[in-house]
């Protein structure tokens, strides 16, 4: 029971710190979901938009195509921690050995590598969405960037958020490898005290405890968005004067609206 | 008053090495209710969807008011004025009845969504739906679906409007309320060029009938020449065995 009370004392000695910890850990991973989630649903449209029918314009919808591939294999096919070593570093090897701001460059970090997961993952909820969207939208004279804002992204959001808490989930844990471009993150925090205390340990179990509490607590909020997002079971009808409604809804096998 | 609306000249549409149709020519004047009638595989669909260009017909012209709206660069200015009902309805899941109602009107046509509504709910009291605005396309019945996927079609005022088989999808208690709302739509004058099975509803209400068969058009007429005095063999025997089968 030492190791208790040993962990007791972390939390309560160091409490400004981990908090700190926590604060920059839900700030680069809620931005990074966000901003790789619109980084996804752009990438997402764009990959659906049908072949332009000129030449030169069809030429560069295959070379943005290109480009926008390669982002993603890259990024999804190398660490994180990896990519935070090579942006932070490149940048400064190009700017003569300045370092650019550490949480300027976490945050573009997460988020353009969720970005390249998100592009797949919104990719997926466009292909999910039936055909038959797409040309009842098309039927009444919606362009495909109306048709896409209108009526498919708003149902392949509602389809793929729970694979975005997912990636929300993996962010809060994964920003810990920031810490090797001297992000003050959670995990980064840890470490510090760690040289203080000497009690590996408890402070370990102590972080793990935050993160735990951390990212269950975001995906029982993620899924109560999920339900709210489904909207309600049951609908009122309208105007019970409309004789014909009435008509027509006596002749229906399957009745509308009183099945509380 | 037969102002021609819509015309095909010498269409032809292939999918790869297979000709679905082939030199397509027909008139469909304002005002026509003109059924598509032939068996499964006779490109009378795909006809229909070149009409409202979800499919891109590989030769020959669509005339739409004087224009071969074939080679006009956005198809949206002409999708709005023809509308199309499809036989899988293709609500919109997203959005509940009158939603999918005004949608186009509010984000194709620019009308204010007070506007919209006022528009919306007249189409759907015209299908007997107005009492389902809040409901969601997954809480209706198929008739019911159907009735709305018509009113939203209706509500941009098309001046032609497509059926692609509007009740193959529909349980046979249900193909009823959705024929009865198309009678009205004839009856009120729309124009309306319509794929079906159903030969009851052909005979009744088009004024005119295009039989089709592998790709072309075998035979067209008033439905008193067709159904009664079929001149092509193959015309004759595709009536007698849905007539009779």
């Amino acid at each position: 029971m030492n190791f208790l009370q040993k962990m007791g004392n972390i939390f309560a000695e160091y409490y400004d710190w981990l908090l700190q910890g926590v604060g920059y850990t839900m700030l680069v991973a809620l931005v990074g979901t966000i901003v790789g989630l619109l980084l996804g649903i752009l990438i997402g449209t764009y990959r659906t938009i049908p072949n332009p029918q000129n030449k030169f314009l069809r030429a560069l919808k295959k070379t943005g195509d290109w480009i926008l591939t390669a982002y993603v294999e890259v990024f999804r096919g190398t660490p994180m921690m990896v990519q935070a070593m090579v942006i932070f570093w490149g940048y400064a090897l190009v700017n003569d050995g300045n370092t650019m701001d550490v949480i300027v460059a976490g945050l573009i970090i997460v988020s353009i590598n969720t970005g390249a997961y998100m592009a797949e993952i919104v990719r997926g909820g466009i292909i999910s969405i039936d055909k038959g969207q797409f040309e009842g939208a098309y039927a009444i004279g919606m362009t495909h960037s109306q048709t896409m804002w209108q009526v498919v992204i708003p149902q392949s959001l509602r389809n793929i958020l729970p694979s975005v808490s997912n990636e929300f989930v993996i962010n809060i844990k994964d920003t810990s490898v920031l810490n090797v471009i001297g992000f003050t993150e959670l995990f980064f925090q840890a470490k510090t005290i760690v040289t203080m205390t000497a009690d590996t340990f408890a402070t370990y179990l102590a972080v793990a405890i935050i993160y735990f509490v951390l990212t269950f607590t975001i995906t029982r909020i993620l899924r109560f968005v999920e339900r709210k997002m489904d909207g309600k079971k049951n609908y009122t009808m309208q105007g019970a004067g409309n004789l014909d409604a009435d008509a027509y809804a006596k002749t229906q096998a399957i009745g509308g609206g009183n099945n509380v | 008053m037969c102002k021609q609306i819509l015309q095909f000249c010498h269409l032809g549409k292939t999918f790869g090495d297979h000709q679905v149709l082939r030199d397509i020519n027909f008139t469909v004047n304002k005002g026509d209710v003109t059924c598509i009638i032939g068996s499964s595989g006779s490109g009378k669909s795909t006809l229909l969807r070149c009409a409202n260009l979800l499919e891109t017909p590989t030769s020959g012209e669509i005339i739409f008011d004087g224009k071969n709206i074939l080679t006009e660069k956005s198809h949206s200015k002409y999708r709005q004025k023809v509308g199309m009902v499809f036989q899988s309805f293709n609500l919109f899941n997203n959005m509940n009845v009158l939603q999918n109602c005004t949608v186009g009107l509010t984000s194709v046509l620019k009308i204010k969504k007070q506007e919209a509504e006022k528009i919306a709910l007249r189409y759907l009291e015209s299908v007997g739906m107005s009492a389902y605005v809040n409901a969601r396309p997954h809480q209706l019945s198929g008739g019911q679906k159907q009735r709305v996927a018509i009113a939203r079609a209706l509500a941009m005022q098309p001046e032609v409007l497509l059926f692609d088989e509007p009740t193959s999808a529909l349980d046979p208690e249900m193909v009823g309320e959705v024929l009865t709302v198309m009678k009205d739509l004839a009856k009120s004058g729309l124009t309306m060029l319509v794929v079906t099975h159903e030969m009851a509803f052909a005979r009744d209400v088009a004024n005119k009938v295009v039989f089709m068969d592998e790709g072309v058009i075998v035979e067209e007429g008033t439905p008193e020449e067709i159904f009664q005095n079929p001149k092509e063999p193959r015309t004759r025997e595709f009536l007698s065995r849905t007539i009779n089968g």
